[in-house]
């Protein structure tokens, strides 16, 4: 596939620009101000560090801990998320009492919990697969309840024709049309849950990558530090990317 | 024959307004909920393990109400402090910027993929180095509170900036206005609109950087209180001081829904199904 000049330009060209001038901008004030590496490192020594980290071990135990911790709470979450949402969108009088218990521990944020799950957990994992699984359940509860309720009316018409019963029906043609809807909301409960082990982590954790640039902060390393946000940035993207493409393949069928 | 139309009639479903029994059912649900909490926290207090202190809701209530009487508004006031300097900068600037790289073309090409490949790297994550730059005073807080609206509201800006209808402009232009007019009263009112909206939306994920801001740096506020009877293994208090931010988030964003409904009426539905 050839691409027109113009887009490869816009696309590639003129970004790389902007790269180069926030990277001038950034070398620029620090030589301008000399400002020593413990506050801003140049862009070169955050280069060197990252690939100084990417060889070590204990770099890939930290990423290792915290995607683990975020994949299996993000499972547990969505599971629970998309049945609860499911219930609630089925059935009405169950949607009307869980509402408010739903609403009112959404204002829970998953932040404030963390303490909590210091104290009940301490810095193990579990702690911080139940915050993610929290993080994840809430935004995929209430998207499911909202569009499984949503459904066309003539696809339950149908499918009532056809001699579904409610089970079926919900199984069959709610989750389904809900589809979509539900793809879009796995990927922003992902950066969420991401961002809530980072935080956790920051606050009680053995290993990580949060642990490791609140240390490196600590011991004012900070190439270590702006290297570790941006191998935040990059797993956070890589996630959100895999889950768009997983749900891609599976909604192949419409 | 008349059993069925009467089943019907007195069913509490016709006889009743839809809200009623909305409201009904769900004060059932909250009932069903605390009761689970409250047997959940009886079962527990005798148990062994890490979860056997879960206090009941009467001992949270009963704490939250002591904490009012001291220090709550202290703190609150501290949090939302930070949070309201953070937030009017990050909108600020969201706004202003996002209106440039939108309308300048070119500028836009040049440095909106910058702030898109910045969105994943959320505010959350700096906040380690913004303690290293600004230490844990005021200064860092409304640095990461801002960044994290920034972050949001730049996208608003931006497509609302863009999405002003053609044949608006274009009847601007037939109508004699000049480039100027035009961008005071077509292109600048459709961005400020979509710039409302989006520091609503951006309020949660303020609210949300205080909090983590406050208890690394556990210097004041709300977050260093929980953080405080977090150290002194203090349960109940800690799921009052849970508690406080909810009901703060919440009204917050109540108060700002209120606003934009009022403001942008026209806005209001499709927000709604945006969301």
């Amino acid at each position: 596939m050839k691409r027109p000049a113009h887009v490869v330009m816009r696309r590639i060209l003129l970004p790389l620009v902007g790269v180069g001038c926030v990277l001038g901008f950034w070398q620029a004030t620090l030589s301008w101000y000399r400002l020593p590496p413990i506050v801003l490192p140049s862009p070169w020594a955050v280069a060197t560090t990252l690939a100084e980290l990417v060889r070590t071990v204990a770099f890939w135990r930290d990423v290792g801990v915290s995607l683990f911790e975020f994949v299996c709470g993000y499972l547990i979450g969505v599971v629970l998320g998309v049945g609860l949402g499911l219930l609630m969108g089925e059935w009405r009088h169950f949607r009307m009492a869980a509402t408010p218990v739903v609403e009112s521990l959404r204002f829970v944020v998953p932040f404030a919990w963390i303490p909590l799950t210091i104290l009940w957990f301490g810095t193990s994992y579990v702690g911080k697969i139940l915050l993610v699984a929290y993080a994840v359940f809430f935004v995929m509860v209430v998207s499911t309840t909202r569009a499984v309720a949503q459904v066309e009316p003539t696809l339950s018409r149908v499918g009532t024709m056809l001699g579904m019963n409610p089970w079926r029906l919900a199984w069959q043609v709610h989750l389904r049309a809900a589809a979509p809807t539900l793809a879009s909301a796995a990927r922003a409960a992902a950066a969420i849950g991401w961002i809530a082990v980072v935080a956790a982590e920051y606050i009680g954790a053995s290993a990580g990558l949060g642990l490791m640039i609140t240390n490196a902060a600590t011991s004012l390393t900070t190439s270590v530090v702006i290297g570790g946000m941006i191998v935040i940035g990059i797993v956070g993207a890589g996630v959100s990317a895999a889950i768009g493409a997983l749900s891609r393949a599976s909604l192949d069928y419409r | 024959m008349a059993t069925t139309q009467e089943r019907i009639a007195n069913s509490p479903e016709e006889r009743l307004p839809p809200r009623v029994v909305a409201w009904l059912f769900g004060v059932a649900g909250s009932a069903v909920a605390l009761f689970a909490w409250t047997v959940l926290s009886r079962l527990l207090a005798h148990g062994g393990g890490v979860i056997n202190r879960l206090p009941g809701p009467l001992a949270v209530v009963r704490e939250l109400v002591q904490y009012a009487g001291k220090d709550l508004a202290h703190d609150l006031l501290a949090s939302l402090h930070v949070f309201a300097i953070g937030w009017i900068v990050g909108a600020a600037s969201a706004a202003l910027l996002g209106l440039v790289l939108g309308r300048a073309k070119h500028l836009g090409n040049v440095f909106l993929p910058i702030v898109e490949a910045m969105r994943p790297v959320s505010s959350i994550a700096w906040v380690p180095l913004s303690i290293v730059w600004f230490g844990f005073g005021l200064t860092s807080k409304v640095f990461l509170v801002g960044l994290a609206v920034f972050l949001v509201v730049i996208v608003y800006a931006v497509d609302g900036s863009r999405r002003v209808p053609h044949d608006l402009e274009r009847t601007a232009t037939m109508l004699g206005m000049n480039g100027w007019q035009r961008f005071r009263s077509v292109v600048l009112p459709g961005t400020l609109s979509e710039v409302l909206i989006g520091s609503r939306v951006a309020l949660m994920s303020g609210w949300g950087t205080v909090i983590v801001a406050e208890l690394v740096a556990a210097d004041s506020g709300l977050g260093a209180h929980l953080i405080g009877v977090e150290q002194s293994y203090d349960v109940p208090a800690v799921m009052a001081t849970m508690i406080c931010f909810a009901v703060t988030g919440f009204a917050m964003n109540a108060a700002f829904t209120f606003a934009e409904r009022r403001l942008l009426p026209w806005r209001h539905d499709r927000e709604r199904q945006d969301r």
